[in-house]
């Protein structure tokens, strides 16, 4: 593979081509500029562009039929002053602070697992297709699934356990719970991608690096702190990145779960969002609220392209 | 101790396969057994009797072979329109230079994290200007314009070896040359890992396509579960059904490319510096 | 002379017979799924199959959970439907969104349709009118009843044809029910948020309470009223130990374990495939009034964009008409109860098995006018969010009935006052 292939250009196509080469070669930002420009300009339309007005509309009490009003930061002003609102970011980084760890870590595990005993064990596809699967559905399946298994009477997960022990909680009831539970649900859902991802990443060690730390007498827990972790580093960072975007975008788990409940114990920002644009139609202060979490991801990039170092390969 | 060490590991494997499957398992069993068993008090594991009613109502009730169909065509717009836009961009943020690159780089990752519900109101103003609404392109376009894939596809790019590149430069080859020629066969596990992701995003996507799909013909599996599901009540029988005949086809997908799959991810992640 | 004249009446001729060959093609969308969904369909069909060529109705349905926000969307993008869905509590916040049928641009639709008030059930169509301009007409009333068990009734020595009326007798039964190792009862459904919230409604209602004042300035149900209906709603699922926090309705009921369930006519599909011997009840009376919480779709015309021509203002006016006159199909099928009176007398209706076991009975109580609807403020969705909130952590046992009331309350004013 690679360089195969290539074979001679026509004259004529390669005196055009060559000529068309030689601007690209005074201009090499031009170039560049124009390989990137399709998908800039997309991205421009259908995802810059929306949230711009976004921003604008933001400023304004939004209201077409009966003329919107410049209102300035009114609305921003209005969703500080609200409980509602904060209690909403703080369940956010709650939320994201469970998930996260919570999906890499079993990704992780799992990944160690089918890696280290699947090889030369026949049936590792069955065990690998099962921990996958959930990431197959639909997130209100996800969601519908779980909510039935926690049910009180007829759900499985919380029949036996309180079989078990009759005075365990009914998860989804608990405000102190029910963030937990739809943690666990996600990590279920979404554990299996991040499985494969890091099982990719084991299998690129080489595996002299192993032979020769069992000849050195490393004990497992070193091999995993000083041989595994730093080499799947570039795993790490990938799955890292994805289930950060999961995490703040967490939505349909929630409203089909708890509706954001008990009491607000865990509506976190894009529900509350959802809520005030779509029931309410509160737009500007929907708007609002969007351009906010949109400055916390900005800051939450920044904080992530400082601290994992990703800044070195920018360059 | 010997049977241990060789069968162990065997037991937790499937242990553990097992366990986590059990929701899986349980949907199946809904999704097959009467309605009179699916509300039994204990949970009920074993049916009274067999049946496909729930399936059946599926097909006959519900138009659940367009639907199929419909996010098989959404999602295989939405894998290629990201794969023909982004090889590019990505290219070109890994390895060519131009003013402003890694500024512009650096504001695309922050869209990566944007919850829909942030532009989804403009956008669908806009969809309705452009009469995008209810068609195929109008749900798919905004998929396509995601960062994520130029994103993934940038870190494997810019770790190739230069060497190879500049071989082909001295052979007289023009940028798109290096990316048709070295970089794209190199790619092609990196590839079809990035393909799975977007096609499984794009399957499964929901919010947007709720909004943007509204004729009962044009909507996708995932909003087609949606309608299953009612206001008032759930119908567990119908809906898991459902579930169930949707995550086959990916399912099978994955088990035809499993291996290619693994190995793009392999590639994926060795192409990022430490 | 003669001739131009003949010339001018066949060209005439043809122009109409062309202009008329186009039927005009209308949408139609609904917040309907399954039973309901499935119900208007059929009704639309005969519409279809009775009009053809002249006007076509697209039914657009199954998409309740953002179906207003849709609604005002598809407005300001210019591209409403012609025919739209609007429950009676939420006329005041959509107003601005609909056609005032009796104002509309091209002139007095409910007159030109010829479709007269006096045929819809009273209270249902006096919801549709705000400051003389009227807005919506009357498809059904849809609202909860007692759903019990006569199996269990039966069991425990109840006459299973004689369901609790009063709260002695609803008590003395559910204290049966409960001896018997059976959940006695369960007041809301499956217990979402917002079920809990109309079950306290219904207390709070049957004792007289308001909600709020006149104009809507103040919350007023943080007082003894209130707080006694929320008491019992609370004490149902912990102390009288009738039931548990957190569980569903609906699934003990489906499975055999609950005695008594209060829930809407929707549940009718599931009593009906679950194996249960079931028989259905009005509300009973609790606390005074036998109020029982339900609410009401109506037909509008969502706001047209300007100059749309009269013929499709009539088309939409002649539909919501047929809709109307054909809505027995609209209670058999899917279960909510005809506004229009001379639908409620058709003879293949009150011989439906759906109107004998149930139908009938929300029938009466949507006569007798106790079917109570939901608070109408435009910002009663936050309103109601706020209540349920505090409702559903008391109902779980986080905080105290006082304590949810007082932060209701608090809430509530702050959104009425708020600007």
């Amino acid at each position: 593979m690679g360089l195969k292939g290539r074979g001679t250009i026509p004259a004529p196509f390669s005196k055009m081509r060559n000529r068309i080469g030689r601007f690209f070669y005074r201009h090499p930002g031009v170039e560049g500029f124009l390989f990137a420009l399709p998908y800039m300009a997309l991205w421009a339309v259908f995802l810059a562009w929306p949230v711009v007005y976004g921003i604008y509309i933001s400023l304004f009490d939004w209201d077409p039929l009966r003329g919107s009003k410049f209102v300035g930061l009114a609305n921003y002003l209005e969703l500080f002053r609200e409980p509602r609102f904060w209690n909403a970011v703080v369940n956010t980084f709650k939320f994201a602070g469970m998930t996260i760890p919570l999906i890499l870590g079993l990704g992780f595990v799992f990944a160690l697992m089918v890696w280290g005993w699947g090889r030369k064990r026949r049936g590792i596809v069955v065990v690998q297709a099962s921990l996958f699967f959930p990431y197959l559905l639909n997130v209100s399946i996800v969601a519908i699934v779980w909510k039935w298994l926690l049910e009180r009477d007829v759900g499985l997960f919380q029949h036996y356990l309180n079989s078990i022990f009759p005075s365990a909680p009914v998860f989804l009831t608990e405000p102190a719970w029910a963030l937990p539970a739809i943690a666990v649900a996600t990590a279920w859902w979404l554990a299996g991608y991040r499985m494969l991802v890091f099982q990719a990443g084991l299998e690129e060690i080489p595996v002299e690096l192993f032979e020769s730390a069992e000849i050195d007498g490393a004990r497992p827990y070193h091999k995993l702190v000083h041989l595994i972790l730093p080499l799947i580093k570039p795993s790490l960072l990938f799955a890292l990145v994805l289930t950060t975007i999961s995490a703040f975008r967490t939505f349909g788990q929630v409203l089909i779960m708890t509706e954001g409940g008990p009491g607000w114990a865990s509506e976190v920002l894009a529900l509350y969002l959802y809520r005030v644009g779509f029931d309410y139609f509160d737009i500007g202060k929907a708007a609002a609220s969007g351009v906010v979490l949109l400055f916390l991801i900005l800051v939450i990039t920044l904080l992530g392209v400082r601290i994992l170092g990703l800044k070195s390969e920018l360059q | 101790m010997k049977w241990i060490k060789r069968y162990g590991p065997y037991l937790v494997l499937y242990g553990v396969a097992f366990l986590w499957i059990i929701p899986i398992l349980w949907m199946a069993d809904t999704a097959f057994k009467p309605t009179r068993d699916i509300f039994s008090i204990p949970p009920k594991w074993i049916p009274s009797h067999f049946t496909t009613e729930h399936v059946e109502r599926l097909f006959a009730e519900w138009p659940f072979a367009r639907w199929l169909l419909n996010s098989l065509i959404v999602a295989s717009f939405v894998t290629l329109g990201s794969l023909v836009v982004s090889v590019p961009a990505a290219f070109s943020f890994s390895r060519l230079h131009w003013k402003g690159r890694d500024a512009v780089f650096m504001f695309l990752l922050v869209f990566m994290l944007l919850p829909w519900q942030v532009n989804i109101i403009p956008l669908f103003f806009m969809m309705t200007k452009f009469k995008f609404l209810n068609t195929y392109q109008g749900v798919a376009l905004p998929m396509i314009a995601m960062p994520i894939g130029v994103f993934l596809l940038r870190q494997f790019f810019i770790n190739i070896p230069r060497d190879l590149e500049d071989a082909a430069r001295i052979d007289g080859c023009s940028s798109l040359g290096v990316l048709l020629r070295v970089i794209l066969p190199l790619s092609k596990p990196v590839l079809a890992a990035f393909s799975v992701y977007i096609f499984n995003y794009a399957w499964n996507e929901f919010f947007w396509s709720m909004i943007c799909l509204r004729k009962p013909q044009m909507v996708t599996l995932p909003v087609g579960l949606k309608i299953l599901q009612g206001a008032f009540e759930i119908d567990y029988g119908l809906i898991l059904a459902g579930a169930f005949m949707a995550s086959l086809p990916s399912l099978m997908v994955f088990l035809l490319l499993r291996r290619q799959i693994i190995r793009g991810f392999t590639l994926a992640g060795s192409g990022v510096k430490g | 002379m003669r001739k131009s004249f003949l010339w001018a009446l066949v060209i005439g001729l043809i122009l109409g017979v062309w202009a008329t060959a186009e039927p005009i093609k209308l949408t139609f969308n609904t917040l309907f799924h399954e039973a309901d969904a499935k119900a208007m369909e059929k009704i639309i069909e005969m519409f279809n199959e009775e009009y053809k060529g002249k006007i076509e109705v697209e039914l657009i349905q199954g998409r309740w959970a953002q179906y207003y926000a849709e609604l005002r969307l598809s407005v300001l993008a210019g591209t409403p439907p012609q025919i739209g869905i609007c429950h009676t509590n939420k006329l005041v916040e959509m107003a601005d969104y609909l056609t005032p049928l009796n104002a509309s641009p091209v002139g007095d639709l409910i007159e030109m349709a010829g479709i007269d008030p006096a045929k819809y059930v009273d209270a249902a169509w006096a919801a549709g009118e705000i400051e003389g301009r009227h807005y919506l007409i009357p498809l059904d009333t849809h609202g909860w009843g007692l759903w019990y068990n006569k199996d269990i009734f039966a069991e425990v020595g109840l006459d299973p044809k004689k369901p609790p009326r009063t709260l002695a007798e609803f008590i003395d039964a559910c204290e049966r029910i409960k001896a018997a190792g059976y959940y006695a009862f369960h007041p809301a459904e499956d217990a979402l948020p917002r079920k809990l919230r109309r079950a306290w409604y219904v207390f709070f209602w049957q004792m007289g309470g308001q909600l709020f004042d006149e104009d809507y300035i103040h919350a007023t149900f943080n007082n003894p009223k209130g707080l006694l209906a929320l008491q019992f709603l609370v004490d149902i699922f912990n102390d009288f130990g009738w039931n548990e926090p957190g569980s569903n309705g609906y699934n003990q009921f489906a499975a055999g374990k609950l005695g008594m369930l209060v829930a809407g006519n929707w549940f009718y599909g599931t009593a009906a495939k679950s194996g249960v011997n079931w028989g259905y009840a009005p509300m009973p009376n609790f606390f005074g009034t036998p109020y029982t919480w339900g609410n009401s779709h109506q037909l509008v015309i969502p706001l047209q964009p300007k100059g749309t021509p009269r013929e499709v203002y009539l088309a939409a006016m002649e539909v919501i008409k047929f809709i109307s006159e054909h809505s027995y199909i609209w209670t058999m099928y899917g279960g909510h109860i005809t506004a229009y009176k001379p639908a409620a007398e058709n003879t293949e209706l009150l011989a439906s098995e759906y109107w004998i076991r149930s139908g009938k009975w929300l029938n009466e109580m949507a006569q007798k006018g106790l079917v109570h609807y939901p608070i109408n403020h435009p910002k009663g969705s936050e309103l109601e969010h706020a209540i349920q909130a505090q409702i559903e952590l008391a109902v779980n046992g986080v905080i105290s009935p006082q304590e949810a009331l007082a932060k209701a309350e608090e809430e509530c004013n702050k959104i009425l006052q708020g600007g």
